[in-house]
C-alpha cells in the first residue's frame, strides 16, 4: 500500500527516468516518460490522477532532475498540479498525466503587461501568471508567442517572456500562492542538492583518476580538505531540507527558508569548487559541470534567493522574540 | 513512519516548558553569562547551582535511575537542551564528568565504578578533568608517553598531560596511559579514574588568551592508583572509549545551536536599544541574517543525528559535521559581533555594556572552538578519510 512507501524508493526509478527524458526528442515525449513513472503527479491529490503522496515524495525525485539535467519544467509540474487541484481540478490533473505542459513566469506581474522567467516558454500549454496583489492566474499558451530570452545561463530550460494585456482562467488567490511559492522552496533546494552531488561525485571521481607528480590529486591535502568542505556543505543541505520537511514547532517557515538559502548558497559553491578540481577540463564545454552551474544558478534566479535572505535579515532587525531579552528597550 | 517526524517534528513539549520555567526562577542576575559582572560567581556558586539543575531535571536526564539519572530519552535531552541554549546560563563547571566521564563509565565500568563514579557526577560531589592530550601528543594520541606499570599494590603513573581544563578544581581525572612502549602506538592504552589529590600529583595552571586560568598541566610522578579505580582492561577500554566519544561528539552541548541563537538575539536586542548602535547593527543586517540561517542548519544537524542516534544507526564520522559547523559559523558571528561592538559609544549605559563585555568575550573564547575536541584540520581528515575514502596513492 501506499502508506507504506519510503520516499527512497523513488531514487533509482527517478534517475532511469532522467536518463531516458535525456533521449526524448522533446518536452511532451518528456512529460510522457515522466507522467508514465507516476513522477509528475507523486505529490498530487489522488482525485485528479496525482498519488496523493507528501511533499517529501517529490524531494528524491527532483533531486534526480537536478542531477540529470532534466529539460523539463518539473519543478513548475510539480508545483502547479498541487496549487490547482482545488480550484481548476480538471487542468491539474492533466499536468500530473503529463497531457498539458504547465510553466510558472517567475518574473513580472499581469499588471505589468509582461510576464517572463517562464522556463520552456515555447513548450508549455499552461503557464501560471502572477498578479501584483499576490494572487495568480492560470492562461492557456495557445496562440500566444513567447518572446524567448537572449540571456538565459540555463542550457536545459530556455526561458520566455510572454506580453499580456488582460488574463482569464482559474486563479489562485494570495495564501495559495504563498503556500506554492514555500512549496518550491523545498523543491528547489531538492534539485540543488541532486545537481551539486552530481558534481561533487564528479570531482572525487576525478581527483582520484588523474595522477600528477606521481600521486592522484586527491592525495594533497588541499584538495582533499575542499572536498570534504564541500561534503559538509552537503550534508548541510541534506539535513536541513529533512528537518524542514518535519515542519518543526519552533519556526517550520524559517527552516524551510534556510534550506532553500542553504541549496542557494551551496549548491553554486559545489559547482563551482568541482570547476577548480577538473582544472582545464572543468573550464571546457564537455564537461556539464558548467551545465549544473547554470541551472543551479537559474534556480537562484527564479526563487529571488537574494531577496529571500534580505527579507531575513529586515526579520532580524526588528525586536527579537527571545524571552531572556524582552525587558530591553527598543529606541527605535 | 518515517525518521523524521520523531524529534524534530516535536513540538517543544512540556519537558522543554519546564525547564524554562525552572531557568526563569533559578538564573538569577549573578549567574548570568550576558552581564558585565564586576565580580564572577564563585565556583561554590557555581557548584551548587549545577547540583541544583540536577535535581530539576536539566542535566543526566538519559542517565538511569539507578545511578541518580533521570531514565528519560534523548528527546528531553534535546527539548532540555533547546531551553538551555536560549538562556543565559552559564557552561556546566562539570561538563567532563557529564557528557565524556559519564557514557564511558556506563560503556566500560564495572558495576561497582558505576555507583561510586556515577551520581556523584550529577550531585557535583566529584569534578573530572581529561588527561588525554600530551605536549607530544595532541590529536595524535598514538604519541602518547604517560606510562602505567603495574606494581604490587596497584599501578605506578608518570608523565605529563596539558589543556587539562580545570584540573585545578577537579576530584579525579579520566587518564589515558599506556602499558607498554611508544612504539606500540594505539596498542596497550589503559584509561584510570585517578584521585587528584594522589601524591605525586602537581598541577599548573596556564593562562588563556581570554586572562582566565581554567587550562592546567598536570605532572604524574611516581603516582600509584588503584587497580579498582582502573576503567576497562588495557586496550578494551580505550577502544570501547573511542566508539562512545564517536556518539558524544555529536550529542555533546547539545545546546550549541540555541545558545548561538540567543547570542544574535542578544546583540540585536542591544543594539536596538541605541539608534547609533542600530545604525552599526544594520550595516551587518545581511551578514548576519546568513548566519542567523547557519543557526537553523546547524539544528537541522544536530536533530538530524538525534534521529538517527533514536532510531539505533550508527554515526561514525557524522559527528564531525556539527562540530566543524557550528565552530566556524559561530566563530564567525563572534568576529561580526566584536567588530559592532568596538564601535559602540562610550559610557553607552549597561545594556551596551552588557553586550559589549559578552561579544568581546565570544570573539577571544572563540578562538578556540576550532582547535579543541579535535581541530577544524582533524575534522576535515576525518571525513576525507571516512566519509569520502580519498586514494592517496596512484
Amino acid at each position: 500500500m501506499l502508506d507504506d512507501l519510503d520516499p527512497k524508493e523513488f531514487e533509482a526509478t527517478a534517475r532511469a527516468v532522467m536518463e531516458a527524458c535525456g533521449e526524448a526528442p522533446d518536452a511532451a515525449a518528456r512529460a510522457g516518460l515522466l507522467a508514465e513513472a507516476g513522477l509528475l503527479g507523486v505529490s498530487a491529490p489522488e482525485d485528479i490522477g496525482g498519488l496523493g503522496l507528501g511533499l517529501d515524495f517529490a524531494i528524491p525525485i527532483v533531486s534526480a532532475a537536478g542531477a540529470g539535467l532534466l529539460g523539463f519544467p518539473l519543478i513548475e509540474a510539480m508545483l502547479l498540479s498541487r496549487a490547482l487541484a482545488k480550484v481548476a481540478p480538471e487542468v491539474a490533473g492533466t499536468i500530473c498525466t503529463g497531457q498539458a505542459v504547465g510553466t510558472i513566469a517567475w518574473n513580472g506581474t499581469l499588471e505589468a503587461g509582461k510576464v517572463a522567467a517562464a522556463p520552456l516558454a515555447g513548450d508549455a500549454t499552461h503557464c501560471l501568471v502572477f498578479c501584483k496583489d499576490g494572487t495568480a492566474i492560470l492562461i492557456e499558451t495557445a496562440g500566444l508567442q513567447p518572446e524567448m530570452a537572449i540571456d538565459d545561463l540555463d542550457l536545459e530550460l530556455p526561458t520566455g517572456a510572454f506580453a499580456l494585456t488582460a488574463a482569464e482562467g482559474p486563479a489562485l488567490d494570495a495564501a495559495a500562492v504563498a503556500a506554492l511559492r514555500e512549496d518550491a522552496k523545498m523543491l528547489r533546494a531538492a534539485f540543488a542538492l541532486g545537481s551539486a552531488t552530481t558534481c561533487l561525485d564528479l570531482a572525487i571521481a576525478y581527483s582520484q583518476d588523474r595522477v600528477q607528480f606521481g600521486k592522484p590529486l586527491s592525495a594533497n591535502q588541499v584538495l582533499r580538505h575542499r572536498m570534504s568542505r564541500d561534503t559538509l556543505a552537503l550534508e548541510t543541505t541534506r539535513n536541513a531540507i529533512t528537518r524542514a520537511l518535519a515542519e518543526p514547532a519552533e519556526g517550520a517557515g524559517e527552516a524551510r527558508e534556510a534550506a532553500w538559502q542553504a541549496a542557494a548558497h551551496y549548491g553554486p559553491a559545489v559547482a563551482e569548487s568541482a570547476i577548480q578540481i577538473f582544472g582545464g577540463m572543468g573550464f571546457t564545454w564537455e564537461v556539464p559541470l558548467h551545465r549544473h552551474l547554470r541551472q543551479m544558478l537559474t534556480q537562484n534566479a527564479h526563487g529571488a534567493a537574494a531577496a529571500g535572505l534580505a527579507a531575513v535579515a529586515a526579520r532580524l532587525m526588528q525586536t527579537p522574540t527571545n524571552s531572556w531579552y524582552e525587558d530591553i528597550q527598543s529606541a527605535v | 513512519m518515517t525518521s523524521h517526524d520523531q524529534i524534530s517534528g516535536a513540538a517543544s513539549g512540556e519537558y522543554g516548558r519546564k525547564v524554562r520555567a525552572w531557568l526563569q526562577q533559578n538564573l538569577t542576575d549573578e549567574l548570568r553569562t550576558d552581564r558585565a559582572l564586576e565580580t564572577p560567581p564563585s565556583l561554590e556558586a557555581l557548584i551548587a547551582f549545577e547540583a541544583a539543575q540536577h535535581t530539576a531535571g536539566l542535566t543526566g536526564i538519559t542517565w538511569p535511575t539507578a545511578y541518580s539519572g533521570h531514565g528519560l530519552t534523548l528527546r528531553e535531552h534535546l527539548e532540555a537542551n533547546r531551553e538551555i541554549g536560549l538562556s543565559p546560563m552559564p557552561n556546566a563547571v562539570n561538563s567532563i564528568g557529564k557528557e565524556l566521564v559519564g557514557p564511558i563509565v556506563m560503556a566500560v565500568g564495572e558495576e561497582r565504578q558505576k555507583q561510586q563514579f556515577l551520581p556523584a557526577i550529577l550531585n557535583m560531589q566529584n569534578i573530572w578533568c581529561q588527561g588525554f592530550s600530551e605536549p607530544g601528543a595532541g590529536s595524535d594520541l598514538a604519541g602518547l608517553t604517560t606510562k602505567a606499570e603495574k606494581t604490587a599494590d596497584g599501578w605506578r603513573i608518570n608523565g605529563q598531560k596539558i589543556w587539562t581544563s580545570g584540573a585545578a578544581k577537579s576530584q579525579r581525572c579520566l587518564l589515558l596511559a599506556r602499558t607498554g612502549v611508544k612504539e606500540d602506538r594505539h596498542r596497550g592504552l589503559v584509561m584510570f579514574a585517578v584521585p587528584m589529590d594522589s601524591p605525586g600529583i602537581d598541577v599548573r595552571k596556564i593562562r588563556s588568551i581570554d586572562g582566565q586560568w581554567s587550562f592546567c598541566e598536570v605532572f604524574f610522578n611516581d603516582v600509584i592508583v588503584d587497580d579498582a579505580d582502573r576503567l576497562g582492561a588495557p586496550d578494551e577500554g580505550w577502544t570501547a572509549a573511542t566508539r562512545v566519544l564517536s556518539i558524544e561528539r555529536a550529542t555533546n552541548r547539545m545546546y550549541r545551536a540555541w545558545r548561538f541563537q540567543s547570542e544574535i538575539d542578544h546583540l540585536v536586542a542591544a543594539c536596538r536599544s541605541d539608534a547609533r548602535t542600530f545604525a552599526i547593527l544594520n550595516e551587518h543586517a545581511r551578514e548576519l541574517a546568513w548566519l542567523r540561517m547557519q543557526v537553523e542548519l546547524l539544528k537541522g544537524h544536530v536533530e538530524t543525528l538525534v534521529d538517527s542516534l533514536m532510531a539505533g544507526e550508527e554515526i561514525a564520522h557524522r559527528g564531525s559535521f556539527p562540530k566543524l559547523f557550528w565552530s566556524e559559523a559561530h566563530q564567525r558571528f563572534a568576529t561580526i559581533a566584536q567588530q559592532i561592538v568596538s564601535r559602540f559609544p562610550r559610557n553607552g549605559g549597561q545594556v551596551l555594556n552588557d553586550a559589549k563585555a559578552r561579544m568581546q568575550d565570544l570573539y577571544l573564547t572563540g578562538r578556540a572552538e576550532t582547535i579543541y575536541a579535535g581541530t577544524t584540520e582533524i575534522q576535515l581528515d576525518i571525513i576525507s578519510k571516512r566519509a569520502l575514502n580519498l586514494r592517496k596513492a596512484a
